[in-house]
């Protein structure tokens, strides 16, 4: 159905090959005719570089008619893939050598690598969490869960007096409270594992044949609130990869300029021994 | 946090901020000679809102010249006029040119304005602002009309005499004004009055309820009509004739804000609760054009009633069926939808024997609509699903089941709807700080609301179509703006009574409190903090639209008119 962005997707796909391959060629074709080209890739990915990260300038400025921020992210994603290819031209085929080159190499490597895996993530993760259902807004991840948790214990207690029995209470002291206490594992979670979940039910289920019949129905609406507190945990688990991944991006961006910028000083002070 | 309470700051009321600061109590008292005030009984006014309260602060004296514009067709307005001396001439067809009568956008920050912002912007929430939102009575400067003989010689005019209203449909429907109205003769006196005010003349005092109702109907009419489709094939002598036997029908009250916000959160229930104009099977006996308001087609299925599509102002119901048996009236068809209405709808009627005597025999064959197949459609199965009807003009189709979403929740009434693709919205809220960087650091919208699949419709102010979040503001601070209709409040005039945001059956407007420019929470005399109503001002002094939809990276983010299913319809299928 979503013909438009899949034809614009191609698109810059087919750009994005063409552009590289046609930088292959001409590089190909003039890197033994001019000894410092490394000179001329150096700055045009430096130039690149920069150029990339005006778009996170561009998002803190939502009130300067700057263009969307969606052509923002399509040129910053496309014209990245473009500045790896850039890099490699750049190294020429040459390993770094010695400890700043490596680190420079490992930063632009993390910054692209984090960068895609962000695009990956936005891609993949928004329609899982639309499937899981359980939406809530991250900010009041921690009251929902409290809520839960305090519906599941206000449930079991209320089964003592109902049933002039504890099997409900006890089951849930010792099976569930730890499940509504705290988030369940982050990444099973993120996974979509249902072993802790199953394993919940399972044991609910089987608990069912000690109860009596108004325990069985406080257990029902119990075995509701672990399945709506399993679906909070993969909205946060989600959440905070979609949210967190930045905070990788972001900071090894700015040790890259920082490097960069440093390996350019370097370069042209020791210019005379590269010729 | 910290509080500011200033002796005797006092929470703002109705009228501290009057329509005008010059009327005087000798204006008043003048006013108060005339008809229809001097025949009005003060003792049915509140002590509160006595009549000459009203007078006072609600109306302003203004003085035209030859040829100054009073109303401009297509402008929003939020008040009435009466005729004190001279005579005002309104603009029958054709049409005054945009150029003619001034129409121009409304004016934007600059780009130094908007660059500024960066260093301008408050560091505190919501400071108190005592100036009006910007942009604000730029519809007070005069625009005079040229060569007026030749206009009058080009252009059908009627004129208004001194003593009557006019300008009432705007202001009451809080829909765009029809005609231009420019004044006659060197000086034409006028009483502005603002709807607030003429909402309390005429509920305390019955015969001018009965007389703006009247010219209301009376005049409204001839443009409506001019909105259904079929009309242009008709003569003048046979619009007359449709005109004569055309009735007005209104269901549901004016002030229907309390009811509509009951139904809308009645969800599934609300259905059996609904006025029903039409039933599904009844002999057709009349086309209903809807006219204020929407109203829902359902067909039955089952025990229950799908809603197949809904009706928004200018769309009719019934002329197929109509049509139908008059070209096959050996094998005639009984209505085929039913039409439920919600709250306030307004809606002309026009009956059968005129539209098979005048309409129908008046268009050319290939433009009438296409015979209905009876059989077609088996409803008496338990669950079979209707198709949905074809539009005529366009032929959008959507999953029943969100149309469902969009009629139950009334999400039809947005013409800037906030919808967001959930299967593409990375839950960044780049929307969300992108609001409050260009609106005193506080988002206008909430990134939550209804989903239906991966569809959310997000609790930001859709601009409604009919807005009744203005139906109770007290000051006329929440308002449309002049040129483009959106729904805006200014905060000069905002008293913070909370009447706006009770109304509003999408949670799209906040009470927040005001700080003083140390950041103190202003606390009134009362020591409750001063409370101002915000909503989303779809960034109306901003460069480049909705700055929501602008900061969305993901192309999830779309404000959208949902009063038809076009824009949606080519939105889910990007």
């Amino acid at each position: 159905m979503r013909h438009r962005l899949a034809l614009r997707r191609a698109v810059l796909v087919t750009l994005l090959v063409a552009a590289s391959a046609a930088a292959a060629w001409k590089f190909g074709q003039v890197r033994l005719l001019y000894p410092r080209l490394a000179y001329l890739t150096g700055w045009i990915l430096l130039g690149l570089m920069l150029l990339l990260t005006l778009y996170n300038s561009r998002k803190k400025l939502p009130f300067l008619p700057l263009l969307s921020s969606r052509l923002w992210l399509q040129a910053h994603a496309y014209v990245g893939l473009f500045t790896a290819v850039v890099f490699l031209l750049h190294l020429n085929g040459r390993a770094p050598s010695g400890w700043f080159e490596g680190v420079l190499a490992w930063l632009f490597v993390s910054v692209t690598a984090s960068g895609i895996f962000g695009w990956w993530i936005s891609r993949v993760l928004p329609k899982r969490m639309t499937t899981a259902g359980g939406e809530v807004l991250f900010e009041r991840i921690p009251i929902v869960r409290r809520d839960l948790r305090l519906q599941a214990e206000a449930l079991a207690l209320k089964a003592i007096p109902e049933a002039r029995a504890t099997t409900l209470a006890d089951f849930y002291t010792r099976e569930v409270s730890a499940f509504f206490a705290e988030p369940q594992g982050f990444w099973s979670s993120l996974a979509g594992s249902r072993r802790r979940l199953t394993a919940l039910l399972g044991s609910l289920a089987e608990t069912k044949r000690y109860l009596t019949a108004a325990e069985i129905s406080s257990a029902d609406r119990l075995a509701e609130l672990i399945r709506q507190k399993d679906a909070v945990d993969f909205q946060r688990s989600a959440q905070l990869v979609l949210k967190g991944w930045l905070f990788v991006h972001i900071p090894l961006t700015y040790g890259l300029l920082i490097f960069s910028l440093v390996h350019v000083m370097l370069v042209h002070a020791f210019a005379g021994g590269a010729r | 946090m910290s509080l500011s309470t200033a002796p005797g700051l006092q929470r703002p009321k109705r009228w501290d901020s009057p329509f005008s600061e010059d009327i005087t109590d000798a204006d008043v008292q003048r006013l108060l000679r005339l008809a229809p005030f001097k025949d009005m009984r003060p003792e049915n006014f509140p002590r509160n809102a006595s009549l000459a309260e009203i007078l006072r602060n609600d109306g302003r004296l203004k003085l035209y010249k030859d040829g100054e514009i009073i109303v401009r067709q297509g402008d929003y307005g939020t008040s009435a006029f009466m005729v004190l001396s001279g005579s005002a001439e309104v603009v029958l067809h054709p049409d005054l040119p945009p150029s003619v009568v001034g129409r121009r956008e409304p004016s934007r920050r600059g780009i130094f304005r908007a660059i500024a912002q960066l260093w301008s912007n408050a560091k505190e929430d919501e400071m108190e602002r005592a100036r009006n939102r910007r942009g604000a009575g730029e519809e007070d400067r005069s625009v005079f009309l040229q060569d007026i003989p030749v206009l009058l010689n080009r252009h059908k005019t009627a004129t208004i005499h001194a003593g009557s209203f006019f300008g009432e449909i705007a202001a009451l429907s809080r829909m765009p004004r029809t005609s231009t109205i420019f004044a006659r003769g060197p000086s034409t006196e006028l009483l502005e009055v603002r709807w607030q005010g003429l909402r309390d003349l005429m509920r305390n005092d019955s015969r001018v309820r009965e007389y703006i109702d009247g010219i209301y109907r009376e005049r409204a009419l001839s443009t409506y009509l001019a909105e259904i489709p079929f009309m242009k094939y008709l003569s003048e002598d046979a619009k007359q004739q449709v005109m004569a036997a055309t009735q007005f029908e209104t269901y549901g009250d004016y002030d229907w804000s309390g009811e509509y916000k009951k139904l809308a959160q009645a969800g599934t229930a609300a259905i059996g609760k609904e006025q029903v104009v039409a039933t599904e099977g009844d002999y057709p006996n009349s086309v209903v054009m809807i006219r204020a308001g929407f109203a829902r087609m359902t067909q039955r299925v089952g025990d229950g009633h799908r809603t197949l599509n809904y009706l928004g102002s200018g769309r009719t119901y019934g002329f197929e069926e109509i049509a139908h048996n008059w070209r096959k009236p050996e094998n005639p068809v009984p209505l085929q939808y039913s039409l439920r209405v919600l709250g306030y709808t307004h809606v002309l009627v026009i009956p059968a024997a005129v539209i098979e005597q005048v309409v129908l025999p008046a268009i050319p064959a290939g433009q009438l609509p296409p015979l209905i197949e009876t059989d077609s459609q088996d409803t008496s199965a338990p669950f079979a699903l209707p198709e949905m009807p074809q539009d005529g003009e366009t032929a959008p189709r959507v999953n029943a089941d969100l149309m469902e979403f969009l009629t139950q929740n009334r999400f039809f009434n947005g013409t800037e709807t906030m919808v967001i693709d959930m299967d593409r919205c990375t839950r960044c809220d780049d929307c969300v700080r992108a609001c409050a960087s260009t609106h005193d650091n506080n988002p206008r919208f909430l990134r939550a609301g209804p989903t239906h699949d991966n569809i959310m419709v997000a609790q930001a102010c859709m601009h409604c179509a009919d807005p009744v979040c203005m139906v109770g503001c007290p000051t006329g601070a929440i308002h449309r703006d002049a040129f483009e209709g959106e729904v805006v409040i200014n905060p000069a005039t905002c008293i913070g009574c909370t009447t706006c945001a009770t109304n509003c059956p999408y949670e799209a407007i906040r009470m927040v409190e005001q700080r003083a420019t140390d950041g103190e929470i202003l606390v009134a005399s009362d020591f409750k903090p001063i409370l101002k109503a915000t909503k989303c001002d779809l960034c109306i002094d901003q460069y480049g639209g909705p700055a929501c939809e602008r900061a969305c990276p993901h192309d999830a983010l779309k404000r959208m008119n949902l009063n038809t299913l076009d824009e949606l319809v080519g939105w889910l299928q990007r």
